[in-house]
């Protein structure tokens, strides 16, 4: 067997004497400046890439839902979306951010790179219910969360105000520079909901040639709704 | 009648105002020794306000109750016997014997009310402060034997009137040893950090205080603040020399100026007490009593014994 020296430092050298003296040592900072942020007045410097606020190109997002399968926090969930009175052909993910942990893994896996995140990270509300929707958002475009950082360079959420209407299910975004932002929200998860079936450019085509016989249609509906 | 009445009421204001203002510069000095920047100085006023403003006050009874008027009692009482450079109100009969007691009774009072509120950490609390009490009392007393010895008399005012002529107590050899041990008694009585045992924070979450909240707090706050006016008044008087200013032919601005002396007298004391209380651990209520008997007992004593001679 080989013979192992470990270096162990002797205790001779580790042990301080304790002393009345040394401790007035302490008092060297009293009249150098403080080493201290005087936060609203100002800014911190925050860390390139820090991992903040998701951004989503909802061009670019295929709805394969591999962000939804990796986050640790089940915090995404996808979402049927309807903008312009045009069905979105993808779900797009939504995330809640009153169970995401901002590890950024469902940016790494994101196949298309249509999930990415800002620096921002100040998101504070009161307890009142439709303040807490600001939480749960569909993530806008990068292009328009840079434009709003530019604006207001102090890492809040880019929205002020999130409008949730339950009947209609209109979602409104009041993003902070002024801009409103309408899409509605058909339905949850990975099929398809029913509102969302018909492809938006058929159907009205289809319409317009059977107009006449609206209530065979019904009839059919029925028919598959039951069976 | 009526005029001493005014008079007492104005000491009082001015001793609330200037403690109140101390326990600023207490929170800033600590800030600034740590190297951050602290709140305005007069944020103590604002949290006494803020606690006297409470909705709900939670109390156990009657001696719950008393026992804090008791204590901001005996501070006022205190503060009416200790000369005020000119203007105080008892100070013919301000012996040390009475002072050095009427500044300890505040304690007892809180742990009155500590004890009534049945919580074990106030108990725990009551227990430690009634030890450092006990502990503080041998330096104490060595002390105003010297004091007594040095200039025979036991009156504060006289031994204010004495170093006028044969200047300050400290230039003394004997009683500087008193001084330093008075100093060190003194830490504990602010309860500054090396003896704040009985309030430990982070320890006993609080001690005796633990139980206290809202008007009983803001009234301790206040207390508090009367006290560190007459504790850090009275040491500035027996042994910096207080002040009584003849210089000016009018008599107000006689006092102005006593006053003014008396206040960088006191700043002076209070900032060895913050020194001290930053950059010194908490010691274990053992090691506490064997301190107070060793090395302060044993100054005093010297002292003491010197004086005598
Ligand atoms: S950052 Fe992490 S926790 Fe948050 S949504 Fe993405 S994967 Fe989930
Ligand atoms: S954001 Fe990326 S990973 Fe998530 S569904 Fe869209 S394309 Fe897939």
């Amino acid at each position: 067997m080989e013979e192992i020296d470990f270096k162990v430092a002797p205790e001779s050298k580790i042990k301080k004497r304790p002393s009345y003296i040394k401790p007035w040592l302490g008092l060297k900072y009293l009249f150098k400046k403080p080493v201290t942020i005087k936060i609203p007045y100002e800014k911190t410097q925050i860390a390139k890439n820090y991992r903040g606020f998701h951004s989503l190109d909802w061009k670019k997002c295929i709805g394969c839902n591999f962000c939804g399968q990796i986050c640790p926090a089940r915090a995404i969930e996808m979402t049927w979306i309807e903008v312009d009175g045009k069905v979105e052909k993808r779900p797009h993910p939504k995330i809640d951010y009153g169970r995401c942990t901002f590890c950024e893994f469902c940016v790494d896996v994101c196949p298309t790179g249509a999930l990415g995140f800002v620096e921002n990270f100040m998101l504070t509300t009161e307890w009142k219910d439709e303040e807490l929707e600001l939480f749960d958002w569909v993530p806008i475009h990068p292009d328009k969360l840079r434009e709003i950082n530019e604006k207001f360079p102090d890492y809040r959420f880019p929205v002020g105000k999130i409008e949730f209407n339950k009947e209609t299910k209109e979602v409104t975004y009041y993003l902070r520079d002024g801009d409103v932002f309408k899409f509605k929200i058909l339905g949850y998860g990975v099929r398809p909901p029913a509102a969302a079936k018909p492809k938006p450019a058929a159907p009205k085509a289809e319409e317009a040639k059977k107009v006449k016989k609206p209530e065979e249609k019904k009839g059919q509906k029925s028919e598959e709704n039951s069976s | 009648m009526l005029m001493t009445a005014v008079r007492a009421f104005l000491i009082l204001l001015y001793a609330v105002f200037v403690g109140f203002m101390f326990m600023g510069i207490i929170r800033i000095v600590t800030a600034r020794i740590h190297r951050r920047v602290g709140p305005p100085i007069y944020q103590p006023i604002l949290d006494t306000i803020k606690l006297l403003s409470k909705k709900s006050n939670i109390t156990h009874g009657l001696i719950y109750d008393f026992g804090i008027i008791y204590a901001l009692g005996a501070t006022i009482l205190a503060l009416m016997f200790i000369p005020i450079g000119g203007v105080s109100i008892l100070r013919a009969y301000g012996d040390l014997i009475l002072i050095t007691f009427l500044l300890e009774i505040p304690m007892l009072g809180i742990m009155f009310a500590a004890m009534s509120s049945g919580n074990p950490w106030a108990g725990l609390g009551a227990q430690r402060a009634l030890l450092t009490l006990l502990a503080i009392q041998v330096p104490l007393g060595f002390a105003i034997v010297a004091l007594a010895e040095f200039y025979g008399t036991f009156s504060t005012y006289e031994i204010v009137m004495a170093q006028q002529t044969m200047g300050w107590s400290i230039t003394h050899m004997p009683l500087l040893l008193v001084a330093i041990a008075y100093d060190l008694v003194l830490q504990a009585m602010f309860g500054k950090e090396p003896f704040d045992i009985m309030i430990a924070p982070g320890e006993i979450s609080l001690g005796p205080m633990v139980e206290f909240g809202g008007k009983h707090m803001g009234i301790l706050q206040i207390q508090h603040a009367i006290a560190l006016f007459a504790e850090t008044l009275f040491f500035a008087n027996i042994f910096l020399g207080g002040a009584v200013v003849t210089a000016f032919t009018s008599p107000i601005l006689n006092t102005i100026a006593s006053l003014a002396i008396l206040l960088v007298k006191q700043i002076a004391v209070l900032m060895i007490a913050i020194f001290v209380g930053a950059i010194f651990p908490r010691f274990t209520i053992d090691q506490a009593a064997r301190f107070y008997w060793k090395w302060p007992t044993i100054l005093a004593a010297a002292g003491a014994i010197l004086a005598a001679l």
